[in-house]
């Protein structure tokens, strides 16, 4: 009969190694697990950071990497936060981002509530409703477009058939008033699903028992709901919020596929700004003092956020 | 304050009937126990009459009221939860404040105030009515959860194991707290519990429960003195009863047809013998006001009770004799 396995496994391993490795403390074994992690996230996050930092006090131009790059201190900074043109995409993206997120975290927390309610075939249900964010956003931002389009689009059809217009006399994408709300429509129907999952987890968690206690102490649904369901539900709904929030401020690739910004820039957000900066106008050092004042602005927003959310949830 | 009545309740879970055909009772005023292991079905048995189960068949009124078919909070009844079940979210102050603040039944502010610090004192929490119910040890969460019960006046009072989970002195603490709040309101409690010395202390009457089946219902007396059959002697009485066959050692009286009796502690004369006796000690366990004789005998063995000065010591050989045991026949019954 052959040795277990575990036996010929370790009698296998060559016995210079087998002693090398048994001569390390735990503490460097631990390092070396690590090690490749750190290195990669140095390499492709600490690294760019830091050099992105050095080039928006330059003038440099990627396309032109032979000729003189200049320190210009924080000329770039103070051009960008002097420029009124700066606001538009701000204002674009604070739209897009306030909306997306009120809306999902109202429906998501809705449709998770309904489905937490056990209704007939919720099981079916719960992952039909997941789809949309299994699909990628670059298939997700063509078939909106078809979807958005006038003539033939099922969007345009859909509506009219509901109010009564008619269907090519509205162009979600072209027009400047509906764009930004063509671009809300379309991240709502891909990224609600995610809110539902982390309302879901919320909702689960609050034990059957605290609403039985609640039901003998003749709470009525509403203040169940109110005092116990809300509550005990909220760090969920402000994770996903934060989620939602981080996600949507750095929005790129499906917006850029709707609407490239357009028309003229009225659905430009801060991404699509800094990547025609950067990729097409090719001013390397002002897209990226940009860049670091997006980051800034995230990263604080996201602090204050993650205090409150801290807060309550050691309530 | 109202009269608990159960007629022929049955519920099921799957293929186990958890409660089965049960039919009690409980008086008004009267502080009922429902004792039996765990898995007996006393849990169900009380979530039935909260209405958070609904019954397969059988009855249930509350003060002369049907409401089998109705929710719990149209049956006016408090229930303090086996796990402690606080809205960790809430203070203790507002955990307590929680049943007084029902919209339908508006009590003033300063009302509720009073009503919550007495009893906070009663349940000895006053200090901690301003933590979350989470920042508290597991015996203060059950008093808090007790006290969610008691800051009503509900026709019924439903427990289950409610003092399980506190140390000894606070358990015989309120235990004591928790009869006395009972004679003043002369409140009707149903009460769920495993543990005999609550059984024997609180109740009024205590029903004995075996696998969903209602055995014996009786005042604490009656229950320790007759019971019907072996499982409800075995459920009663510290130490156990000694189980034996009834020609295992001379008694002075047995019922015709004996097979096993049950002998009790008060049963046992134990009296120090020469070294022919059948009866060996095998160990003297010290109490401080009573001790613990464990006898071998025949291969079988039992635990008699003895002053704790007593001489009798480890192999010690003992005569053992029977006065008035508990007569059961071949089928666990009693007939004497
Ligand atoms: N919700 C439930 N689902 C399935 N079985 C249950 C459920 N509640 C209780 N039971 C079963 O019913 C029986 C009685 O349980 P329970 O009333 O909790 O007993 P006790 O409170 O006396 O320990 C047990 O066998 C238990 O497994
Ligand atoms: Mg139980």
């Amino acid at each position: 009969m052959s040795p277990p396995i575990i036996d010929r496994a370790a009698a296998s391993t060559p016995p210079a190694l087998a002693r090398h490795i048994r001569g390390l403390s735990d503490r460097a074994i631990a390092w070396i697990f690590i090690a490749p992690t750190i290195v990669l996230l140095l390499a492709i996050n600490i690294f760019p950071l830091i050099w992105t930092i050095r080039l928006s006090f330059t003038n440099f131009r990627a396309n032109r990497t032979n000729a003189p790059v200049r320190d210009v201190g924080i000329d770039n900074y103070v051009s960008i936060l002097t420029d009124p043109e700066v606001w538009q995409p701000m204002q674009a993206t604070a739209h897009f981002v306030i909306w997306t997120i009120l809306i999902q975290t109202v429906l998501g927390f809705s449709l998770a509530w309904a489905i937490d309610r056990k209704f007939r075939g919720h099981g079916f249900w719960t992952t039909v409703i997941l789809v949309p964010m299994m699909l990628s956003p670059a298939v997700v931002g063509n078939f909106w477009r078809f979807l958005f389009q006038p003539q033939i689009g099922l969007f345009n059809y859909g509506i009219s058939a509901v109010t009564g217009v008619p269907p090519s006399s509205f162009e979600m994408l072209g027009s400047v008033a509906l764009a930004p709300w063509a671009i809300v429509i379309v991240d709502t129907w891909m990224w609600t699903p995610y809110v539902i999952l982390i309302c879901l987890a919320g909702l689960r968690s609050i034990p059957d028992y605290i609403y039985e206690a609640a039901e003998v102490d003749r709470a009525s649904p509403w203040r169940q709901f109110w005092t116990i369901t809300l509550p005990m539900a909220l760090p969920f709904i402000m994770l996903a919020v934060l989620f939602r929030g981080i996600e949507n401020f750095k929005m790129f690739d499906m917006v850029n596929l709707l609407t490239s910004g357009g028309p003229g820039s009225t659905t430009e957000v801060a991404s699509i700004t800094l990547k025609r900066e950067a990729f097409e106008k090719w001013r390397t050092g002002y897209s990226s003092a940009f860049a670091i004042i997006l980051f800034v602005t995230v990263f604080g927003l996201a602090n204050i956020y993650v205090k409150a959310l801290n807060r309550v949830k050691s309530r | 304050m109202a009269e608990i009545r159960l007629e022929g309740v049955t519920k099921r879970f799957g293929r186990t009937a958890a409660v089965e055909d049960l039919s009690l009772t409980i008086a008004d005023g009267e502080f009922l126990v429902l004792l039996g292991p765990t898995g007996a079905g006393k849990t169900t048995a009380l979530r039935l009459v909260a209405g958070l189960e609904r019954p397969d068949a059988g009855r249930i009124a509350i003060g002369g009221r049907d409401v089998t078919a109705e929710p719990p909070a149209a049956r006016d009844v408090t229930f303090v939860f086996q796990q402690y079940s606080l809205y960790p979210h809430l203070s203790v102050y507002d955990n307590l404040a929680f049943p007084l603040r029902s919209p339908t039944r508006r009590v003033p502010e300063a009302e509720i105030e009073t009503t919550v610090r007495e009893l906070a004192r009663l349940l000895q929490i006053e200090d901690k009515l301003k933590n979350r119910a989470t920042q508290l040890s597991g015996g203060q969460m059950q008093r808090v959860a007790i006290g969610r019960a008691l800051v009503r006046r509900p026709s019924v009072y439903l427990m289950d194991e409610p003092l399980s989970s506190l140390d000894a002195k606070l358990r015989a603490d309120l235990r004591l707290e928790l009869k006395r709040i009972q004679v003043d309101l002369g409140a009707t409690i149903l009460y769920v519990t495993h543990d005999q010395i609550e059984a024997m202390t609180l109740a009024t009457r205590i029903g004995v429960i075996d696998r969903g089946r209602l055995v014996q219902v009786g005042s604490p007396r009656e229950i320790y003195e007759q019971p019907v059959d072996t499982y409800v002697a075995q459920r009663l009485g510290q130490p156990a009863i000694n189980l034996l066959p009834a020609d295992l050692l001379p008694a002075n009286r047995l019922a015709a047809g004996t097979r096993t009796v049950g002998a009790r502690t008060e049963h046992i004369r134990v009296t120090p013998a020469d070294g022919q006796a059948r009866g060996r000690v095998k160990w003297v366990e010290h109490l401080g006001d009573q001790s613990h004789l464990h006898i071998a005998l025949d291969g079988h063995s039992l635990v008699a009770l003895v002053d704790p000065d007593t001489a009798l010591e480890r192999d010690a050989a003992v005569d053992i004799t029977l006065a008035d045991p508990l007569c059961f026949d071949a089928a666990g019954r009693r007939i004497g």
